[in-house]
């Protein structure tokens, strides 16, 4: 938490305007929904009521209009158990898609008007038929037509809209010793996951049967390990696989180096040249295309661009490569998940642990 | 802790805290709730179980029966929850966190600001002069948190005939904090009390009205009829609520409803010019009363002065002109009689008559506030407030006890053990805990009082023991328990045991709360609970079929005895299965497992025979020299290496049959000879211990793995 | 508030929540053992449903007590029958088998039946104390850190502090285990134990000390005054202790609820000073289960008048019963 932490960040000069909306509801993720319209704009939350032990879904509209921003909420759909992980993204038509995976095990595919963002329908994987026990994580593929699913079984799976239904397929199953906690679709083809031990494998459809190529990170001699939280790969970079996790850990493994790992942030490195950002778990990693990297005339195909991580103590800052993080954000309590809107870069909302939610604006 | 949940079906709220205040004096009555299980009697049993922090669980079991009338099995018991929680009633759940989050870092900012003034100056008492101004800080910080009450008499919208707005709810923990606020903390307001209180009750006097008649209570009614009123002078209400506002000091409600005079109406001016010259001479009066204080709100009533002797002044000036109209002419050429009345009355009130005031309030507290503004202005010394407030309690007996007053009662008797007590019958843990800083700002006595460590409390203090209590309120939610930790950090004594517990009873199940605990552990240094609950959750993932995070955490927890156990049982699989399909997932699991990994204690042993038995399949695939001496290299490194269990000896030498009898050359030179027929050896020694697990091999085997040794060493004798 | 957070199959006994109050084990009078999950995994107090039922298969008789073994150790619980045996079951994943309960190892004794069962955790393995219908304590070890299968005899002997003792067949009805909840590295592992019997003897509550120099148990402590040492004991319990410089046990006989003191510190033979510093009345009649909360300031007592109540020291350490709850339909 950030009372004791001792972040080495260094603070923004033009600190970014910041609106906090409180919930009544524990929010495990919030995402932006990908709009048509530049005037509409809406969020999407997974949230938990502990009062009554039920989880929902919600799509809220921003209204920025009026004078205080304020978040109103459209639709609501009742998932079977909490939601483990929550992906947006487009279908071919443009429809906003939103994908959610839930600790029971089932996956909800919802679909939604791409002008006023109610929900027109939805598809879904009950539980037990991807994974034994909770999905860890889910992505949907650019243009949305296929969703990869990961879970602690490990177990690999592909779920693919046709037509009204979905199909699912088994692509990897691991029988729990391997445990996947993180994917990222990279091609149309290609994909990451994450897991445990800073573990990260690269699987190719092309190349059925197992992972193409593993990566662990053992940087730590076997002292302390951690787990891979969340996985980024840039468009314009699809060779590098950018990873968050355990300890404050920011990794970058570029699949032509495949065993040396560039280490962004941490603390578990034992490298006191490496700034750290945070000390505690990275939960979320996402490269930042608004911040400007600041070594302009080196962007070589190798230097990684800088991204945006949140913590478990609290911490919304931008990571770069050999440059010290600049924190947006510094709380008391976790922050459980962000997403940068992909229409206004400028623009961030995060949800805290202590049931509220914040819309970030950089200058 | 003990503390009963409200609710429970009387409808009463009852806080048990209360008891673990010194209030041993106090006979205190049993209080029993019930329980609703809603099962056919007769039970049989009763089970009870402590779930986190002050959760009880308890399990009901009826008389084994057979099926009722319907055919249907019925139910043969049940287990329900009660939650032993706090007493602030009025406040919801996500009300209730939204202030422990809150009331977080101001906590954790006063306590860190204690420390280091207490570090900084070891010489004299951490107690710098300027101490209160941290502690009022925390105080307006805590204050922000209660909800922010519009004060009552400030009129936004100027509807004429709305005297009283519709406020937000104010709190009675807000109401109760300010108070404690403004006896405890804030120095500056002591010069000027009086007047505070006056505003307090002003913010505060709606609060009271749930127990009895107040004059807002009165005003609300009052502004319910107003509407319907034609000649409002008429009505003998008006004139006492009037009167009743003016009593307390509303004094922009009260010149505001007198503007509503029959008289100011334009149509009657001429016929009334007096009577309206009388109201509006009262009004003007009220508006200049000089009043005690820094200053006022703008837009508020009333003329502020700073020093004493400016105010003794204007006052004595202002009581003049009161008494100069009172004794005016012109109330004879008032032809309205309630006017004329009702005005006198409020002069009468203005200088100070007792038997008026008394009239015009409700409730002792009003009285109180009434003595203040129109009796003692100068009132300084809790005595002579708490003398005071006796009296005005016997001219207006309570009919029902509020929380609050009992609080005032405590304060003005200065005596800290009942505001403790009041605070935690009728607030709660949270308030307690945080009020307790309040209390000890100023104040040595309360400071020894509250600081002392107790035998009777296992050595702890009276401030620990409430942050121990509302910690332990904290723990009973899956939402706030990690804000526990904060409050257990700030308790010298128990803290650390006590957090030890909590984490140690959280679910290691879902990695998200998991990675918590080993958070706060790091955070608080907890090295062995930490490895512990790690343990935990590496034997739950490996019973339960996650083998590779299981390893992971006892990994990470440094568990030897668990992973050499665990290499013993993943040999078997692997023996079993390596050649086969299934030997893709093993990679996975190996490369997790390390191979120079120290914690990964026996499961070296796994690697290497991973290396071996690959470049066997190799040679039997036919890829040979080469591929062979690998092979030889990898079964002598396998056979020196002390982790290889002995059991894996003859099935290694075995397998290598093909290896040791090599048709082109001897594989093997005369000391890797030797060395597998000295283990041989020790193997037939070991063969007669009782407890040597036999290899599933068949019976053969050892002769012909010797057979072959010797062979191989007669020819790599011959060889060198 | 109350809640609801589960219901029970017609002629369910027993019942036992695991260390975080997540999962619920249930026993009945037909020899099923059921066990019931939250639906949330990280909320704890939402509603339980079963998950698993499994029919002891050896049992003659009903399940009559449920104990959950650390979990340390798994997801595992001992159970015990009305004919005194006493079998362990666990939750595992075996040989591509899913997820399922299996029975992992049963105790059977021709001679005695086994009464209560407790598990503690020593600094290098799991122990249990089992204590039998003929007034014999036995403690086992675990031999292996990941399987229940191999359970060692450590020790049997007697629930009387004079180690010659002189009395015939003993026949127990009830006796009560509780382990010291404290888990230190510096500390022996230790025990209190009382009976119910006929032998006035055995009944009295003893605190059982490891002695990690000559590898046996010891009795430091007598938990019961001159006058009341053939008194049947009901009910025990050691209180967590965070930090007091003593412990705190519970101690319950027809005479009502005692509180005791137990010092930490050895006199030179070995004993530890005691002090009865409370005795409690309310139950009338027997007390069925004592449990003492996470900071060990607040006992919870359930008795055979049906009611639940809570016990608190003030300030002054004058024990008081806090409240009581009476249930109804």
């Amino acid at each position: 938490m950030a009372i004791t932490a001792t972040a080495t960040g260094t603070a923004l000069r033009d600190p970014p305007q910041i609106h906090r909306f409180p919930q009544t509801k524990y929010i495990d993720s919030v995402r932006w929904l990908p709009q048509l319209s530049a005037f509409d704009r809406f969020a999407v939350l997974s949230l938990f009521d502990s009062d009554s032990n039920t989880p929902s879904l919600e799509i809220h509209s921003l209204n920025p209009q009026s004078q205080t921003l304020t978040l109103t909420p459209q639709s609501t759909f009742s998932p079977p158990s909490r939601i483990s992980s929550l992906k947006t993204s487009q279908t071919p038509s443009h429809k906003p898609l939103i994908a959610a995976s839930t600790f029971s095990g089932s996956l909800h595919l919802l679909f939604a008007n791409a002008v006023d963002a109610s929900l027109e329908s939805e598809c879904s994987v009950p539980a037990k038929e991807l994974h034994v026990g909770a999905v860890s994580c889910v992505d949907v593929k650019d243009g949305g037509a296929e969703c990869v699913t990961v879970g602690e079984d490990g177990r690999v799976n592909l779920v693919g809209v046709t037509g009204s239904g979905l199909s699912c397929r088994r692509v990897f199953d691991s029988d729990g010793l391997v445990s996947y906690t993180a994917a990222k679709w990279a091609s149309p083809v290609e994909f990451a996951t994450g897991g445990y031990g800073f573990s990260l494998q690269w699987w190719d459809q092309r190349k059925p049967g197992g992972a193409v190529s593993q990566f662990k990170g053992n940087w730590t001699q076997g002292t302390t390990s951690g787990i891979v939280h969340s996985i980024d790969i840039h468009p314009s970079r699809k060779h590098t696989c950018l990873a968050g996790g355990s300890l404050g850990t920011v990794f970058a493994w570029d699949l032509r180096w495949q065993q040396q790992p560039i280490i962004l942030s941490g603390i578990g490195a034992g490298d006191a040249a490496i700034p750290s950002a945070c000390e505690s778990e990275v939960w979320e990693v996402q490269y930042d295309c608004y911040t400007k990297s600041t070594n302009m005339g080196n962007i070589s195909s190798s230097r990684i661009l800088p991204a945006i991580i949140c913590s478990e103590d609290g911490i919304l800052a931008v990571v770069e490569q050999d440059e010290e993080p600049i924190e947006l954000l510094a709380e008391p309590c976790a922050i459980n998940s962000f997403d940068i809107d992909r229409e206004n870069p400028s623009d961030m909302i995060c949800s805290f642990e202590w049931e509220s939610i914040a819309i970030l604006t950089r200058p | 802790m003990p503390g009963v949940t409200s609710g429970t079906g009387d409808g009463t709220s009852v806080s048990g805290a209360g008891a673990l205040v010194p209030l041993s004096s106090e006979a205190r009555s049993l209080s029993v709730y019930p329980l609703h299980h809603g099962l056919k009697p007769p039970l049989a049993r009763i089970a009870i179980s402590w779930a986190r922090g002050n959760a009880l669980r308890v399990s009901f079991f009826r008389q084994p029966s057979g099926r009722d009338s319907d055919g249907a099995a019925e139910v043969g018991g049940k287990v329900i929850e009660v939650k032993l929680s706090d007493g602030d009633g009025d406040i919801g759940d996500a009300q209730f966190r939204k202030i422990a989050y809150g009331s977080v870092s101001p906590f954790a900012l006063l306590q860190s600001r204690r420390n280091s003034l207490a570090t900084m100056s070891k010489i004299s008492s951490p107690y710098h002069f300027e101490w209160w101004e941290y502690v009022m800080e925390y105080s307006r910080d805590i204050k922000a948190l209660l909800g922010n009450p519009k004060s009552l008499a400030s009129p936004l919208i100027d509807d004429p005939k709305t005297v009283l707005k519709n406020v937000e709810e104010p709190t009675s923990l807000k109401a109760a904090w300010e108070l404690m606020e403004i006896f405890y903390v804030d120095k500056l307001s002591q010069s000027w009390l009086p007047e505070r209180l006056v505003d307090w009750l002003a913010d505060y006097d709606c609060l009271l009205s749930s127990t009895q008649a107040t004059i807002h209570s009165k005003l609300v009614d009052f502004q319910k009829e107003l509407v319907t009123l034609q000649v409002i002078e008429d009505n003998p209400k008006y004139w006492e609520v009037i009167s009743s506002a003016l009593a307390v000091g509303w004094l922009d409600i009260v010149v505001k409803m007198l503007r509503l005079h029959g008289s100011y109406q334009l149509d009657q001016i001429n016929n009334r010019e007096t009577e309206n010259g009388l109201v509006e001479a009262v009004a003007v009066l009220i508006s200049k009363m000089p009043r005690l204080r820094p200053e006022l709100e703008s837009g508020r009533l009333g003329e502020c002065y700073k020093a004493k002797p400016d105010f003794v002044k204007a006052w004595e000036k202002w009581r003049a002109q009161i008494t100069k109209l009172d004794c005016s002419a012109y109330w004879v050429r008032c032809g309205h009689h309630q006017t004329r009345e009702g005005l006198r009355n409020m002069l009468q009130l203005m200088l100070g008559n007792t038997n008026s005031l008394c009239t015009a309030t409700c409730h002792w507290i009003e009285l109180f506030i009434s003595h203040f503004l129109y009796i003692r202005p100068f009132t300084a010394g809790l005595e002579s407030m708490y003398n005071m407030a006796q009296k005005c309690m016997q001219f207006k007996p309570m009919s029902g006890s509020h929380g609050l007053l009992g609080l005032i009662i405590g304060i003005l008797g200065e005596n800290t053990e009942v505001v403790l007590a009041e605070c935690s019958r009728e607030f709660g843990p949270w308030m307690v805990a945080h009020a307790i800083e309040l209390l000890t700002a100023e104040s040595d006595q309360a400071e020894t009082l509250l600081r002392e460590e107790h035998d009777n409390l296992g050595g702890i203090s009276i401030e620990e023991l409430h942050r121990l209590v509302y910690a332990q309120v904290l723990s009973s939610h899956s939402l706030t328990w990690q804000i526990a930790p904060i409050y257990l950090a700030s308790c010298i004594k128990q803290g650390m045991g006590l957090l030890e517990i909590l984490l140690s009873k959280q679910p290691v199940q879902n990695n998200q709360v998991l990675l918590k605990i080993i958070e706060i552990c790091r955070l608080y240094e907890l090295d062995s609970v930490s490895s512990n609950i790690m343990k935990i959750a590496g034997v739950y993932h490996w019973k339960h079929g996650r083998k590779g995070s299981g390893v992971f955490w006892l990994q990470q927890a440094r568990d030897e005895v668990r992973l050499n156990r665990i290499a013993q049982q993943l040999f078997d699989s692997v023996g079993k299965s390596i050649s086969d399909e299934s030997f893709k997932q093993w990679e996975g699991l190996i490369e997790l497992l390390g191979s120079e990994s120290k914690t990964a204690g026996g499961l070296e042993f796994l690697h290497k025979y991973r290396d071996f038995k690959k470049s066997l399949k190799q040679v039997n695939d036919g890829k040979t020299n080469d591929a062979a001496r690998q092979a030889v290299e990898s079964l002598i490194s396998l056979m020196k290496n002390p982790s290889t269990p002995q059991r894996f000896w003859l099935p290694l030498l075995f397998d290598s049959l093909k290896l040791l009898s090599w048709q082109e050359r001897p594989l093997l030179n005369v000391s890797q000879t030797n060395l597998l027929l000295n283990k041989l050896q020790e193997l037939s020694m070991a063969r007669l211990r009782p407890d040597f697990i036999e290899a599933d091999l068949p019976n053969q085997a050892l002769s012909s793995v010797r057979l072959a040794l010797a062979t191989n060493l007669g020819r790599a004798i011959l060889e060198e | 508030m109350e809640k609801s957070l589960a219901t029970f199959d017609n002629g369910t006994t027993c019942s036992a929540w695991n260390h975080c109050g997540q999962r619920l084990a249930t026993g009945s009078a037909d020899g099923t053992l059921s066990i019931f999950d939250s639906q949330d995994p990280a909320s704890t107090s939402s509603s339980f449903t079963c998950t698993s039922k499994s029919r002891i298969h050896e049992a003659q008789a009903g399940i009559v007590k449920v104990v959950w073994v650390p979990p340390e150790y798994g997801d595992a619980v001992a159970c015990i029958c009305a004919d005194g045996t006493m079998s362990l079951w666990e939750e595992v994943v075996e040989d591509a088998q899913p997820l399922q309960w299996k029975q992992c190892k049963s105790f059977k004794s021709n001679s005695s039946k086994v009464l209560d069962i407790q598990f503690g955790i020593s600094l290098t393995s799991l122990k249990m104390v089992a204590a039998h219908s003929d007034g014999h304590v036995k403690v086992f070890e675990l031999l292996d850190s990941l399987e229940m299968k191999n359970w060692q005899l450590q020790a049997e002997f007697q629930n009387v502090i004079e180690s010659v003792s002189t009395f015939g067949k003993a026949s127990c009805i009830s006796a009560s285990i509780s382990w010291n909840p404290h888990r230190g590295e510096s500390q022996d592992s230790s025990f209190v134990l009382g009976f119910n019997s006929d032998t006035p003897q055995l009944n009295s509550s003893k605190v059982w000390e490891f002695d990690q120099a000559h590898q046996r148990w010891l009795p430091v402590a007598e938990l019961a005054l001159p006058a009341d040492k053939g008194d049947q004991v009901h009910a025990v319990a050691w209180a967590p202790n965070i930090g007091r410089p003593y412990e705190v046990i519970a101690v319950a006989t027809l005479k009502g609820i005692a509180i005791w003191h137990l010092g930490l510190d050895p006199d030179l033979d070995g004993r530890l000073s005691v002090e009865k510093v409370a005795l409690l009345s309310g139950h009338e009649g027997e007390v069925w289960q004592m449990e003492w909360d996470m900071s060990g300031m607040t006992l919870a007592t359930t008795g055979n008048d049906g009611m639940v109540r809570l016990w608190q020291s003030n300030l002054n350490g004058v024990w008081h019963e806090q409240a009581a709850f009476e249930p109804t339909s």
